[in-house]
């Protein structure tokens, strides 16, 4: 995927043949790919491409699963996050991730929030501060504020994806995996979130997968499009949309499979 | 067609009558219970019973108090689930959470084989292995204590609370203990800062039900508690011999008159025994419900 390197001059993660089975089953072939700092990164594809096992790659969520082999190099800030002495801890504290579905733990608005800081240890009275601000960037301490102890599964699902933003926020990472956001909640709330990762990139790296094209082109700076576990093509996503240089790639945006 | 129609009608009539029959039962025995006990208070007040510090049903004097046999019953109990609630959630932690699938394969079976094992064979063990070990540790002129059946009714307990809490912390979903990882948890914190206190409501149903099934144990407690209806000090009591509720129906039963006022005593500690596992129970299926409520 030549493309995809020459493309970004000052990459963050450097993904190099990355391979991945699960069992026997191969589900992402000799992947490549340079993802620039401060940008929003969208992946594509029809299901079962590939794309969201790529993403669970770069925070290694993939660990949890019995019998899946990776093989190949991520790199991110200059540590190859599949050397022998990496904390995992270490690495989904700077890469943070918000899943498909919203994941509030059953527990209060703050709590949530606080959990992330909590555990790392941050000091208690520094706390009611880091919550707030996590709020204010997830665009959602206006709706919660006079409400933080309440319950966050009194929240709406697309209030309660903010809030997973925020949480994953408050724990101050470099770089922000989402995995669909978006795909269970309504086209406002959407709108919502799609606004808010748009603000979030110049703070943070961003890769975003998403099963919406519509959802691609407004957002973000570069697409890759995943085919069959292989990543077909990547570049800016206005070439990928206007100009695609693979058959597949026009044939997937143009709407003829997927 | 009419005829099908009887057909069907006919096992619907007669899978609900089968039904209806543990209804007929439970009631048929609440009367029975009720009626028989309640009859003891023509020759003993309510408070006399309830409040009493003396079970001497035999005497020239005789007395029918409850207390001792409550106390007894109590801190047996109490015993019990100081001891199993710990080990058996660790256990469904460990089970659920930490093990590998094919050793919480292999050590589920045992758990059930454990549930499944009769309260006399406990009680033999109790008496054959634990009561001289009790009786030598602590230099007790007998073994027979509400330690000996604090244990060995843990141990008994041990497979519902187990069992039933195992079951809520697999339910909690794995999108949470993700989200927590995902975090920069570990493993350990997203345990018991996430899973167990999403499951807390599934835990204490289980806890409940394993208090319900302690309270009602009989031959184990007959055989390695000492059998002495003496209101039991705390928390030296635990190395003194108790005598259970359960127990003393089931000793002094088989002995006594029809229709005495010892066999309607007997029965009245049978209703409050009753009442006791009714509320247990009641309670942790409104607990249980509460949980069901939240996961989804």
């Amino acid at each position: 995927m030549t493309e995809g390197i020459q493309n970004v001059s000052k990459p963050q993660i450097k993904v190099e043949n990355l391979n991945l089975w699960y069992g026997e089953k191969q589900a992402l072939k000799n992947v490549s790919m340079n993802i620039p700092k401060n940008s929003i990164t969208a992946l594509i594809g029809p299901s079962g491409c590939g794309k969201s096992t790529f993403i669970r790659c770069l925070n290694r969520m993939n660990d949890l699963i019995n019998n899946c082999k990776i093989e190949g190099k991520v790199t991110i800030e200059s540590d190859n996050i599949y050397g022998p002495d990496v904390d995992v801890v270490d690495l989904r504290k700077s890469v943070g991730m918000v899943f498909q579905k919203p994941n509030p733990f059953p527990m209060s608005i703050y709590d949530n929030v606080a959990y992330g800081p909590r555990i790392h240890g941050a000091n208690r009275k520094d706390l009611d501060g880091i919550v707030e601000q996590a709020l204010h960037s997830a665009a959602i301490w206006d709706e919660v504020s006079d409400r933080l102890k309440s319950p966050a599964l009194s929240l709406s699902g697309g209030q309660q994806q903010r809030l997973c933003i925020a949480r994953t926020l408050a724990v101050k990472p470099k770089i922000i995996l989402f995995d669909e956001p978006t795909s269970a909640l309504d086209p406002i709330s959407t709108l919502r979130i799609e606004d808010l990762t748009m603000n979030l990139k110049k703070d943070y790296t961003i890769v975003i997968v998403t099963h919406n094209m519509q959802q691609a082109a407004r957002i973000s700076d570069y697409t890759g499009f995943f085919l069959m576990g292989e990543l077909i093509e990547f570049g800016q996503t206005k070439q990928i949309f206007q100009n695609p240089r693979e058959k597949s790639t026009e044939d997937y945006i143009t709407g003829r499979f997927g | 067609m009419l005829s099908r129609n009887y057909k069907e009608k006919t096992i619907e009539w007669t899978l609900f009558s089968v039904s209806v029959l543990t209804v007929v039962v439970l009631f048929l025995i609440c009367l029975f219970l009720f009626r028989d006990g309640l009859l003891v208070f023509r020759d003993t007040s309510l408070m006399d019973f309830l409040t009493g510090k003396f079970w001497y049903p035999t005497s020239v004097n005789r007395q029918f108090g409850l207390l001792p046999l409550f106390f007894g019953s109590l801190i047996v109990t109490a015993g019990a689930i100081i001891f199993a609630v710990p080990l058996g959630i660790a256990a469904a932690i460990y089970i659920s959470e930490i093990a590998d699938p094919r050793i919480a394969d292999f050590l589920k079976p045992f758990i059930e084989i454990l549930a499944g094992i009769p309260s006399v064979v406990f009680g033999f063990f109790g008496l054959v292995v634990l009561v001289p070990i009790i009786q030598n540790n602590f230099n007790l002129p007998t073994g027979q204590t509400a330690l000996t059946g604090s244990i060995m009714l843990g141990i008994m307990a041990l497979p519902t609370i187990i069992t039933i809490s195992e079951d809520a912390i697999s339910s909690v979903p794995s999108t949470l203990e993700q989200g927590s990882l995902a975090l920069g948890a570990t493993k350990w914190q997203t345990i018991y800062k996430v899973i167990v206190p999403a499951a807390l409501s599934g835990i204490s149903a289980a806890v409940m039900l394993g208090i319900g099934r302690a309270i009602g144990e009989t031959m184990t407690l007959m055989m390695v508690t000492g059998n002495t209806a003496v209101i039991p000090s705390f928390p030296g009591g635990f190395l003194a011999s108790v005598r259970t509720m359960t127990a003393t129906i089931a000793l002094e039963m088989g002995e006594v008159p029809q229709g005495s006022t010892h066999f309607h005593a007997l029965f009245a500690v049978g209703s409050v025994l009753f009442i006791i596992t009714f509320l247990i129970n009641l309670i942790a299926d409104s607990i249980k419900k509460r949980y069901q409520f939240k996961v989804d």
